[in-house]
């Protein structure tokens, strides 16, 4: 478990994401955290917006409940911002690549918008 | 997009067939009712429309329970008992990587849904249950009734006889009650129907309900012509923790009746978040057909001949491309992507009514409609006074369905303008006219080619061709290699445009002399 002195970090966000550790991910969320989620379903102009640890607790479990591959590759960090780019793969081949940027509040992540693409 | 992909889990010996699709961030297991088709369903408007929805916040995963669809058969000596067909969720889980999912139990889907969650809670995400039961004879039949039910499957499967017991509201659709019948050739053979119904007649899951410990939700129509809606009720006293909510409506299947609202319930059960209203609009032209009695045919007859004009009217509709998108009695809607179809469409329907011998009159209208749902709106509105208003055999037009469909031939006339309340300013009218053929409809037959065209040569062939010689034969006969006899036969036939050798013996015989042809 992650304390909440720790600032959350590319490595953390790579152990856990590639390990599918869900209790861990929710975590590295303050309180009233904003998940924002942009894909084919939700444009930009009305995105899925996941709010506080709670919800994203429940994303991050649903999504690590998957028998699935996530590898993490790049991760940027600059002052209290963070990128990372991931690409998964299912059992049958479907890719899904996500791009994310995130903001950290006292070193945990505040808020964090997700872009992703499926194979179809 | 890439086609659905139909893939095949493994669950003991038996394949079971899967479809996956979405991209949300839950899974979705759909357990079907009685029988299905993975591959059918996409063709039903009110199933792939409550696909659609699903998939749009879920990845869901769809799945032919073995004895159905695409799946394969089981033996109709021995048949699997509840908990075998309930493991091949699991397999299909496993097939597709999903560790944890909602679960979706249609009817007969419903028991086997219930037996999943309370085995495996740890994959149960959420339990929703739409037109359940636990105990078959108690809510769906009798066993007397369920001996009727089988005999039908068995005497007339495949014809669509068991619509009535499912879709009362629908027998009246012939291109439904066409897919229906193909939903059972295709979903299930005579044998097997009859085996399962037998099968999900032993359903009896009501000792297990208490050890459900997912959040569950219910969702039964009041009116339910299939099963019973106290069979949920019950399922509401005896779950923990599970929430009911009945709706209007009587037919059974899931797919049928207003799917939208179902999905609208499952979604905001499964996201906690009420779905967005779906406000996508679409530019649609709208044929509204109004029929009416003037000959005084009392009742019976007439009752007869709308039933026969509605039957041509789905079928018109089809033919050119619109969709039946809905009727109030005698006011027909149906809706087409251009206006030229829609204005085509009518003048084919107001034929038929003249051959079935009813009155008809039509309007037609272009504005944006509500993709969800039977067209309402304003654009609705206008198109069925424009009906309203036409005179018996008129097909009325705003002005702008004749703009739009310049170029495709069509020909209007001027009707004057048209006050309605709720526009601001008098609308424009138009008038179909017949369509003015600017060439006779038929042209006249070809004169008849003479013999005399033929020369000397050929026409000792064809007499020849009409002894029954073979090309062969009259090669021998006149000293001639049979290519050119081949040459010869083929000429001719383009001389007298004749399609072939008979037909040049015919008109040999037709035209023979007493020197011959």
């Amino acid at each position: 478990m992650l304390t909440k002195t720790k600032t959350v970090d590319g490595a953390a966000i790579k152990k856990a994401i590639e390990g599918r550790d869900g209790k861990l991910l929710s975590s590295f969320y303050t309180d009233d955290a904003l998940v924002r989620v942009v894909d084919r379903n939700n444009p930009p102009s009305k995105p899925r917006e996941i709010r506080g640890r709670a919800a994203i607790s429940i994303f991050w479990d649903d999504i690590c409940s998957r028998a699935m591959t996530h590898k993490v590759d790049t991760t940027i960090a600059e002052g209290d911002n963070l990128a990372f780019m991931q690409a998964c793969a299912y059992p049958d081949g479907t890719k899904v690549v996500c791009a994310a940027m995130l903001e950290l509040k006292n070193g945990l992540i505040a808020r964090q918008t997700v872009v992703q693409a499926w194979d179809e | 997009m890439r086609p659905i992909e139909t893939r095949y889990a493994r669950s003991g010996d038996v394949r079971i067939a899967y479809q996956v699709i979405g991209q949300g961030s839950f899974d979705l297991v759909f357990v079907p009712g009685f029988i299905s088709n993975l591959d059918l369903q996409w063709e039903d408007e009110g199933y792939s429309r409550l696909l659609k929805r699903l998939s749009a916040f879920s990845r869901l995963i769809l799945f032919d329970k073995r004895g159905t669809g695409l799946s394969d058969r089981v033996d109709t000596h021995h048949l699997p008992s509840l908990e075998t067909r309930m493991d091949d969720v699991r397999a299909v889980m496993d097939a597709t990587g999903s560790g944890r999912a909602a679960i979706l139990g249609a009817s007969e889907g419903a028991p086997m849904a219930m037996l999943f969650a309370a085995t495996y809670p740890e994959r149960t995400r959420a339990l929703v249950l739409y037109g359940g039961y636990a105990h078959f004879h108690k809510w769906v039949m009798p066993p007397e009734r369920l001996e009727a039910f089988i005999e039908t499957a068995e005497t007339s499967w495949g014809t669509g006889a068991t619509l009535p017991n499912f879709a009362p509201g629908r027998v009246d659709d012939t291109h439904f009650t066409q897919w229906w019948a193909r939903f059972e050739r295709l979903s299930a053979s005579p044998t097997a129907a009859a085996a399962l119904a037998r099968m999900n007649a032993g359903i009896d899951v009501r000792d297990m309900l208490g050890t459900i410990s997912v959040p569950t939700y219910l969702i039964h129509r009041r009116n339910d012509a299939r099963v019973d809606p106290d069979a949920s009720r019950f399922l509401a006293r005896k779950i923990p923790g599970a929430r009911l909510v009945e709706i209007s409506g009587r037919d059974h299947p899931i797919w049928t009746g207003d799917v939208d609202r179902v999905a609208d319930l499952i979604e905001e059960f499964l996201t906690g978040e009420p779905a967005v209203a779906d406000v996508e609009r679409v530019l649609a032209a709208l044929l509204v057909t109004r029929i009416y009695d003037t000959a005084r045919l009392g009742d019976r007859l007439w009752s007869e001949r709308s039933l026969r004009f509605q039957e041509n009217w789905r079928m018109l509709v089809g033919r050119h491309g619109g969709r039946v998108a809905g009727t109030h009695g005698e006011l027909m809607i149906a809706r087409f992507d251009g206006p030229a179809r829609a204005v085509r469409c009518a003048a084919l329907l107001r034929e038929a009514a003249q051959e079935i011998g009813v009155a008809s009159a039509q309007g037609v209208h272009v504005g944006e409609i509500e993709v969800r749902g039977p067209p309402t709106g304003l654009t609705a509105r206008v198109a069925m006074q424009l009906a309203a208003h036409a005179e018996r055999g008129h097909i009325l037009c705003s002005r702008l369905v004749a703009e739009l469909a310049a170029g495709s031939g069509l020909h209007f006339t001027d009707a004057g303008r048209i006050s309605l309340d709720e526009l601001d300013e008098p609308l424009a009218l138009v008038q179909v006219t017949a369509e003015q053929h600017l060439e006779p409809a038929c042209r006249p037959k070809p004169k008849p080619a003479e013999p005399a065209t033929l020369t000397a040569r050929e026409s000792e062939v064809v007499s020849l061709i009409a002894d029954g010689k073979s090309n062969a034969a009259i090669a021998a006969e006149l000293e001639l290699s049979e290519h050119t006899v081949k040459r010869h036969v083929a000429n001719i036939l383009l001389k007298l445009d004749l399609p072939s050798r008979a037909a040049a013996a015919a008109f040999s015989a037709r035209h023979a002399g007493p020197d011959g042809p």
